[in-house]
Parts: C-alpha cells; structure tokens; sequence
C-alpha cells in the first residue's frame, strides 16, 4: 500500500512539474542554507581552530607579569621571566611526564637583518629543536634546528617564508639554504626556510635561532641582575587538551615558590591558556552558526507554509478524485496517507534539491577559496529530518480535509 | 457476537439464494438546508434481486440519486435500514463504509471519473490497490477485467487517449474488477452519443446475462429503462408504480413488458415485477 502511496505522491509532483519546484523553493532555500552553512560553518571553525593550533591548542604560554596590574609588587624587573624560571619549570616537565610533553623557551629579539643589498628588521626568536612541537613551523627548505646546533651555539638560522623573501628575493627562495646572513652584525648560515602560513601568529616574519646563538652570538646581554637571561616567554606543551587545568596549577605552583611571590600576592607573571581563546572562538562561531540555522529553520517553516497552501489548493482541485478514490473504497485514512504522502514528497525532493545543491556549493566554495571543506552530514540527515517533519507537519492540515470530504459531496463537486 | 473488524456477517449465516442483494426496509433521508426541512426520500422500501438488470427511474428532484447514494453507500440513510448482500449496513462507520464499497460495490458515472494521469489499466487496479491485493494478482484481474469489456488492447493508453466509449467501458472494467455483489450506474450514457451508449447498454447486458452480475442504473432515459428487467420508479421521494407509462408515457409493447430470455438461469430470479408492499 505504503509502495502506490508514494507512487501516487510522486506521480501528482510530476503532474504539476513548476507548480512542485516553486512550492519546494522555500524548503530548497531553507535545506541549502542549513547544509551549507553547518558545513561551511565546520570548515571555518576548522581552519580558525587550525590557526590556533599553530599557537598550540595543547600550550600554555607563561608570558611576563603586568607590572601596571592592580596589585603588583614595586620591585625592580617586576614580572619578567628569566633561565631561572625555565629551568624550574623544565623539571617540573621532567616530574610530570604524564601531564607535559616539553618545555620551549623563547627569546625574542628586534633585530636587523642583511643579504647583499637586501635588508629586514625581523624578529629574531631564539629556541630549541622542541619549538616544532608548540608552533606549525613546517620547513620547505633545509631542516629545523637541532640540539646540536644549541649545544655548540651554532651560527645557523631558519627563515620565515617572508623574511626569506625579503632577504633573497622571491624566486631565491629556493637557493637560500646554505646562504650566509648577517643579524644584528653577526653572520649566520641559513639552514632552512619555513612554507609559509599566513596569520598574524605564524612565524612567516620570523628568524629563529638556536636559544644559545640568540643569548651568546646577538642579543649581547639580556640578562637581568642576579637572574640570568631574561626569556619572553615560556611554552609548555601539554599531552593532551584536558590537562590544562592541571597543567596551569602546577605551573602556577612552580613559578609562585621560584619567584619568591608571597602569599597573597597577585602571580607576577601570566598564563595564556589556549582553552580560554578556544572556548570563545567556538562561542562566536556557535553563535553565527546558531544564527544562520535559525534562519535556515524560519525558511524551512516559510516553506512549509507554503507546502501547507498549494496542499489545500490541491484537495479543492482535487475534489472529485478524492470523490472517485472514496467511492472505489479508499477509507479515510487511505486518503489522508496519501494527501501528507504527497506533501512529505514535496518537502523532501525540494530538500535533497537544496541539499545537493548545497554539497555542490560548499564543494566550489572550497576549491574556491582553497579550504578545507567537508559536508557535515548531520546537517544532511537534520535537513532531510526537518523537511520530512514539515512535510508531515503542513500536511496533514489540508490531507485531514480531504480525508473528511464526504465521498457524495466530493463526487458532486463541479 | 462480532468483533469489531468482523463486522461483515459470516458467510454461512446468509442464505444467498433467498436473500436479495438489496433488501432496503422504510428508509427515508431528510435533508435540512437553511433551516428548512426537505424529505429527499420518504419511507422507501424496496428490494433488488440477484442477477437482475433494473432501472431507478424518476424525474428531478424525485430522490433518485438520493437513492443511488443510500444504495452507494455514499451516503446514511437518517432512518430505515439496508441490508447489502445480507448485511445490514444502515450503521457502519466511515471505515467500514468504504471496505463495502470496495468489496461489494462498483461504480459507473456519467462522466467516467477516470483518474486522468494513469493508464487503463492503473484506473481499473485501484479499487483492488484499496482492496490491498497484491501487484501481481491486481494487474491480472484488472487485465482481465478491461479484455472482459472489449479494451485488451488498450491497457497502457491513457484516459484522453481514449473514445467517450471507451472510456466508460474503463469505468465498467474498474467497476467490475473486485466481483461486487452489485454494479450502480449513474446515468451511464449521459455523456455519450446514442450509437456508444446503445453499445454501453448492450455491455451491461451482455454482463448481466453471461456473468449474471446484478446491475442498477440510475437514469431518466426511459430508452434505457425500457430495455431493463425492471424498473423502480420514484416521485417526490416515494416509490411510484408504472413509472414508465404513467410519466415517461412509453407505451411498451406486449413483449418489452416480459423478461428478457435468458440463456444461462445461474441465479434463482424471483419473477419480475415493480415493488409491491
């Protein structure tokens, strides 16, 4: 029965070929924008989340204290980190193996860079082979720093993708490695150039150099009185993004008894915590998707009204057949299966319209726009869902109608 | 006594061979339009027997589509009762309406009211698509059904591809396809030239005769009616005797007036005569 149902639902939509496409352009609208936006949406957020990943998504950056803050302490150096600071965090690294995977100093310097005739005014950062495990520094040329090269202080550099440019000239790029630079006076051997990345947080304008190079060989003395070299930051990475909590307790716990903070004292240095950053990033992202969803909702619904309409024109044209399907034995409820039947079937080939052609958008838009992209597919199933509901929703208004025409009064109907 | 889907009386408790088809006891229909009462049929009693050929005839207004529509079950009569093939069927619900109609009734219009978006043979399954049989068995019967009316070749034409005549003779085959206990015709050859209608006429006979299918036509065509077993007269809602000569004025030759041979007797026919109370 269910089979001629549907037979008769989609023979009736084929009947009234514009009539169904236009009745179906509400809930073609309202399925594309679901699809496109919930998919577009993931690849958006994927690629923002992506970005910040470069920054770690498993890091915390202990950065230097405010010493503007609301209760920081009028000692000299206030807030600035120091070696001392790294080397008691790195045991603790080393005590809780479960909880960090390692610890990357950073020393940044404003520096000034020389090739031939070229010059840049990066920023040097001097780190260690482990920077690749807290920052995307994807090398296209050459190789990454070692512990080698920081153990002997060696003069070496790996270039951002910009700087190499900068120095080099863009179709050099390729030729830099094994080059010799000068920094700050100093001459160091490029021995590899980073694929750029784009982003305000990528290392594109950067030179990074072992931290022993940077302390010895170019920042001359950065260290602070009785302390050591002063570092810009500190990076730990965590094993896995649950244990930042745990994680900024024990570094919390770590740097208060090293810097002697006193008890009741604000921390004289800052976390940056990537679950903070995340969690907003996502809230503004659920937030927009939220949004578009809505309207993608109130079109569907639109839509469904309009399934509702050309449903109650129908039963009127439809008088007599419903007449004849009764007189033939059609009970109430085979008409009424057939009537919200037919209005399902509307909704939802106007749903896989919007949904294909949504498939087809996000796949343009992705090649387009070079992203990433993926259909979600729970916003396939959610499209095809709501149609179907609308379908059973706004029809069964007008099938109950046609489901109580009297057979007599139906087969009279001029 | 009966659960509630066996409402259809067992098989062996009727006697088919004594009970008429239609056994239709002081029914009357009342109609109220605005406020006003109008008695559309008044204490009509009447019976139709199996295998029997018979007109309901009567001007406008008389109540006898009223009487087709009661018969039809299209429509509840507001007291009387009527037993359909040895059921009462005076008080069925809307459901089990609709399972009569599909099992014991077809239908023939005047104006066909062929489904137009499907073929001969799709409008003459549907009453056995209701009947819930299955595909195979379905396309069987209804090929069956449209070869019985002459239309073999014209399973898979649609109905605009299709003559008035043919058409009706669609209409027959679907009306015939799930072996009603009754065929009602509503002026079956209102729509038709008088060449395809006498054709159409000759078919229900034809039937009648050879397959013994008990067949009433609703008409005002005495043409017709005179070429019936016999015919159920109505004015202003109540049977009427001798309609024919007394207000169609057609004067039936001796012969008319007697039944039409038969060759196959496959029913016990009570003799013919216009109801007597």
């Amino acid at each position: 029965m269910f089979k001629e149902l549907a037979f008769m639902a989609i023979d009736s939509l084929r009947a009234n070929k514009f009539r169904s496409l236009l009745t179906m352009l509400g809930i073609i609208i309202g399925s594309a924008t679901l699809v496109a936006v919930l998919s577009l949406g993931n690849a958006l957020q994927s690629q923002v989340f992506e970005r910040f990943v470069d920054l770690g998504t498993r890091r915390i950056a202990v950065l230097p204290g405010d010493p503007q803050a609301r209760g920081a302490r009028d000692i000299p150096g206030y807030g600035l980190l120091s070696i001392q600071d790294y080397r008691a965090l790195e045991q603790l690294v080393a005590r809780h193996p479960d909880v960090f995977r390692t610890i990357v100093p950073e020393v940044s310097l404003r520096v000034q860079a020389r090739f031939g005739g070229s010059a840049a005014n990066p920023t040097v950062v001097g780190t260690t082979k482990d920077y690749q495990m807290v920052q995307t520094v994807p090398v296209q040329y050459g190789r990454f720093l070692t512990d080698d090269d920081d153990r002997q202080a060696a003069r070496v550099a790996v270039l951002g993708a910009l700087i190499a440019e900068d120095l080099f000239g863009k179709e050099n790029v390729k030729d830099a490695v094994g080059k010799t630079i000068e920094v700050n006076g100093q001459p160091l051997q490029v021995i590899g150039v980073l694929r750029q990345l784009g982003g305000p947080f990528s290392s594109d304008q950067r030179i990074l150099v072992p931290v022993s190079t940077a302390r010895l060989r170019i920042a001359g003395s950065q260290d602070l009185p009785g302390r050591g070299l002063q570092m810009s930051s500190i990076l730990l990475s965590l094993q896995s993004e649950r244990l930042v909590e745990r994680g900024e307790a024990l570094v919390t716990a770590t740097l208060r008894a090293t810097r002697n903070v006193p008890d009741g004292a604000i921390d004289d240095f800052r976390l940056n915590l990537p679950t903070q950053a995340l969690g907003v990033l996502a809230g503004i992202n659920g937030a927009i998707t939220g949004f578009i969803a809505l309207v993608a909702g109130i079109s569907l619904v639109v839509g469904g009204i309009g399934i509702m309409n050309i449903m109650l024109v129908a039963v009127t044209e439809r008088t007599r057949e419903i007449g004849v399907r009764k007189a033939l034995g059609a009970t109430d409820g085979d008409v009424l299966s057939q009537f919200v039947l037919e209005a399902v079937a509307i909704s939802v080939a106007g749903s896989l319209l919007g949904v294909t052609g949504a498939i087809g958008l996000v796949a343009l838009v992705g090649v387009a726009a070079g992203l990433a992209v993926s259909i979600s597919w729970v916003a396939v199933v959610l499209a095809l869902a709501f149609a179907c509901a609308i379908g059973v929703g706004f029809g069964y208004y007008p099938a109950r109608r046609a489901a109580l025409l009297l057979p007599i009064e139906a087969l009279r109907y001029e | 006594m009966n659960t509630e889907t066996e409402y259809i009386t067992p098989a062996e408790a009727i006697d088919y061979v004594t009970e008429p088809v239609v056994r239709v006891e002081h029914v009357t229909k009342e109609f109220v339009t605005g406020g006003n009462r109008f008695l559309a049929l008044d204490d009509v009693s009447l019976e139709i027997h199996r295998g029997e050929m018979v007109a309901i005839m009567g001007p406008s207004g008389s109540g006898k589509s009223t009487l087709m529509t009661i018969l039809g079950l299209l429509d509840v009569p507001t007291s009387g009762s009527y037993w359909l093939d040895g059921q009462d069927v005076s008080k069925l619900d809307r459901v089990q309406q609709a399972r009569v109609r599909n099992q014991k009734l077809g239908f023939v219009f005047q104006n066909f009211n062929l489904l137009p978006r499907l073929t001969a043979l799709k409008n003459v399954e549907l009453p056995l698509v209701y009947g819930r049989v299955g595909a195979r068995e379905r396309e069987e019967r209804a090929r069956q059904a449209l070869e019985a009316v002459g239309l073999g070749a014209k399973l898979h034409n649609r109905p605009n591809e299709l003559s008035g005549g043919q058409k009706q003779r669609v209409a027959i085959a679907r009306a015939l396809v799930s072996n009603p206990a009754m065929v009602l015709a509503d002026e079956p050859t209102g729509a038709l030239d008088t060449r395809t209608g006498a054709e159409i006429m000759g078919l229900f006979r034809q039937l009648n005769r050879e397959q013994g299918i008990t067949i009433v036509i609703v008409t005002h065509d005495p043409e017709i009616g005179k070429q019936m077993d016999r015919v159920i007269g109505l004015r202003d809602g109540r049977i009427t005797e001798n309609i024919l000569q007394e207000y169609y004025h057609v004067a039936l030759a001796a012969e008319e007036l007697e039944l039409p041979a038969r060759e196959k007797e496959t029913v016990a026919v009570p003799v013919i005569r216009t109801e007597q109370e």
